[in-house]
């Protein structure tokens, strides 16, 4: 059986973050939701320092680019450089529309690239298909240790 | 129907894998042009614009690539590896689409760098769900990175 | 810092005396005092330094800063016209004056040609104070016109510098007011889902005007983002056939025409030298407006392009409401939606784009139209298109 699914939510706008989740509760997605509000927290929380010690590995983190500390890329690079977390699925959840921001998330080894959008409707819809792919079909790694 | 303006490119060499998949794309209207490549070292020539496909340009990949794991002359891990590898390559989504249930195969993939694994329900109707889904996502809601112009080792772009 | 010899001079006036500090190259010095003379009978107060060879003339020209020359043409160890030569080699604009014997005519056009100012005989001094006068005049018109250059060439610049700080600040304000504009639209979206029909009689109301007043600056402030990217972004011209453009401009819009069931009609349209992308911003504007502003019939839009001299005149001519004559400038003026007078939803700024981008190519847009009676929306690019001798070998 397998366990409860675990989403990381990166990013420095809690307003976003409340919305994500309010998404997610309309989806129906039965998982925990866990948010950090900057880079270096995602990476003391993915790393389980300090204070997040007890934390469980996400199977997916939702990741913002632009955050106080670490910015979004750093974040990325530094899981992907990392053998215990390069396996996590990294979804760029950002309102940027840069080529350039596209392109250098790929490079650095983003799994994804979706545009926050502009209205609710479309935000619901798109979280609603991150939600259905991502947990509902994708098979994702084990979490390990 | 130019080779440069393929959008997916599937790896499979199952033929009723593959009727099933290009059928559920098709009734999504998700995707018209769809390449198939029935093994290994077929999508490397297609995806490193080498020997039948040197028509092709490295600044114009499929905005998905649909790979199998088990393929003959080339399984699709080195495919994998390689694409993933390569700065030329580096950026284009691949998409694993297996009946391998191996949690080693998987984890493989996605050290390597695989955007997403999806492994192929025996049910045909899942199936289809399942590809329709993941063609939907990959097309309509992923940005895919834009234009991949990365010099040839040579010195000449592509 | 001018040196004393550019400094403008004041006209000679009804002023008695006018000062005047005079550089004579002569060696004789009988006909030095003659021209003295002449000078000073009218009017002149004359400061002279009377020179004979070039050295002295480099010398006197730094420590006596004349305002005029007045040059004999033959010395015996010097030409007059040279002194035109030092004086260019130190770029100073001082009026050279040749007064000299005989001198047939020929030789004083082409002393004239060469760059004397003028010439007076040494047997017609009564001439010279005339002749001084008015080359000190032009000289000092001269100066007038060429600071009013700087002036033009100084204000077209801060124009210029003004209109670039307006357009990145139009940019830069409309890129950072997404962000909070985006959270205010969401909220207010969810607030009236949520919490319909549960708080007060009030609340749906006002929950409703915050939502729909988010949404609508949403779009403003999307508009002013692509207006000011007119402006931005580089253009990149090539041939651009007009129909291809339309055609595609039909599928973009293909759900509102099939909607109001509307007719989209065009003559051959020519292919034009230009940026793909801001041909396609004009047509789509004008098309999709034709189709907003219908009237109760189905939406006819006919697109035609003719020469007309220098360039090509394109019309998008529509069946709709119409617009009338007083509003006709003032709907390609940009925010003018601000001020919301009509009851059609949508952006005030297709229009001043269209404008923009028209007016970028040196042509220009206006509407012949009725109340009542649809309207034709026209406007001209000329027909070599911008820049294109200097692009035309790409």
């Amino acid at each position: 059986m397998k366990s409860m699914h675990d989403l990381l939510i990166v990013d420095d706008n809690p307003a976003d973050i409340a919305l994500a989740r309010e998404a997610l509760i309309a989806c129906a997605y039965k998982g925990q939701v866990n948010s950090v509000g900057d880079g270096a927290e995602a990476l003391a929380y993915l790393c389980r320092r300090g204070n997040y010690a007890d934390a469980v590995k996400p199977d997916l983190v939702l990741l913002d680019l632009n955050l106080p500390k670490r910015d979004g890329l750093a974040v990325l690079a530094a899981m992907k450089a990392n053998p215990e977390l390069r396996r996590i699925p990294v979804v760029i959840f950002s309102t940027s529309q840069l080529s350039t921001d596209i392109s250098r998330s790929y490079e650095l080894g983003a799994n994804c690239y979706v545009s926050k959008p502009g209205n609710l409707t479309e935000f619901f819809s798109m979280m609603k298909s991150i939600e259905e792919f991502w947990f509902g079909s994708v098979s994702l790694p084990p979490r390990g240790e | 129907m130019s080779e440069n303006e393929i959008d997916i490119l599937l790896v499979d060499d199952s033929p009723d894998d593959v009727e099933l998949t290009l059928h559920a794309l098709r009734t999504e209207n998700l995707a018209n042009r769809i390449f198939v490549a029935r093994d290994g070292e077929e999508a490397m020539d297609f995806l490193f614009c080498t020997g039948p496909h040197a028509q092709r340009s490295f600044d114009r990949p499929p905005k998905l690539v649909l790979l199998d794991l088990k393929l003959p002359k080339i399984d699709g891990l080195q495919v994998l590896r390689e694409v993933k590898g390569d700065a030329r390559t580096k950026n284009v989504c691949v998409v694993l689409m297996t009946s391998s249930r191996e949690e080693r195969d998987m984890v493989s993939a996605y050290n390597l760098g695989a955007n997403s694994y999806l492994q192929k329900p025996v049910d045909f109707d899942q199936f289809r769900k399942m590809v329709k889904l993941a063609g939907l996502y990959w097309l309509v809601v992923n940005r895919p990175p834009l234009s991949n112009v990365v010099p040839h080792p040579a010195g000449q772009v592509k | 810092m001018s040196s004393p010899a550019t400094q403008l001079v004041k006209p000679a006036s009804a002023e008695p005396k006018t000062q005047l500090r005079a550089l004579l190259v002569e060696d004789s010095e009988a006909d030095a005092e003659l021209v003295l003379r002449a000078l000073r009978k009218n009017d002149f107060d004359v400061s002279a330094v009377i020179v004979q060879d070039e050295a002295g003339f480099a010398r006197a020209l730094r420590t006596h800063c004349p305002e005029i020359v007045l040059a004999d043409y033959n010395l015996p160890d010097w030409k007059g016209m040279e002194a035109l030569n030092v004086l260019r080699r130190q770029d100073l604009d001082i009026p050279m004056i040749l007064v000299s014997g005989a001198l047939g005519d020929v030789t004083a056009v082409e002393c004239i040609k060469q760059g004397a100012t003028d010439y007076v005989l040494k047997d017609g001094l009564a001439r010279l104070p005339e002749v001084v006068r008015r080359a000190l005049r032009d000289k000092y018109e001269r100066g007038l016109r060429h600071q009013a250059e700087k002036d033009l060439a100084k204000k077209a610049d801060e124009l210029a510098r003004s209109n670039a700080d307006l357009e990145q600040f139009a940019y830069v304000a409309s890129h950072d007011l997404q962000e909070p504009l985006r959270m205010v639209a969401a909220y207010t979206q969810l607030l009236s889902e949520r919490y319909k029909g549960k708080l007060d009689e009030n609340a749906d109301k006002f929950i409703g005007y915050a939502s729909e007043g988010a949404i609508r600056m949403q779009v403003l402030i999307h508009d002013l983002l692509a207006f000011s990217r007119v402006g931005r972004a580089e253009a990149s011209y090539s041939t651009v056939d007009c129909n291809e453009v339309l055609e595609e401009v039909r599928q973009t819009l293909a759900s509102a025409i099939a909607e109001c069931a509307a007719i989209v009609a065009h003559t051959d349209l020519p292919a034009i030298w230009a940026d793909r992308t801001q041909m396609t911003q004009v047509f789509q504007n004008l098309i999709g407006n034709a189709l907003k502003f219908r009237g109760k019939e189905a939406p006819e839009i006919f697109v035609h392009a003719e020469k007309a001299g220098q360039q090509w005149v394109f019309s998008v001519k529509d069946n709709g409401i119409g617009i009338a004559p007083e509003f006709a400038e003032n709907i390609f003026v940009v925010f003018q939606r601000l001020h919301a007078r009509t009851e059609y939803p949508g952006n005030g700024i297709g229009l001043a784009i269209c404008k923009k981008i028209v007016q970028r190519y040196g042509g220009r847009i206006w509407v012949e139209s009725q109340a009542g009676r649809g309207s034709t929306f026209k406007f001209t690019l000329p027909l070599q298109g911008p820049q294109a001798k200097e692009e035309a070998h790409q």
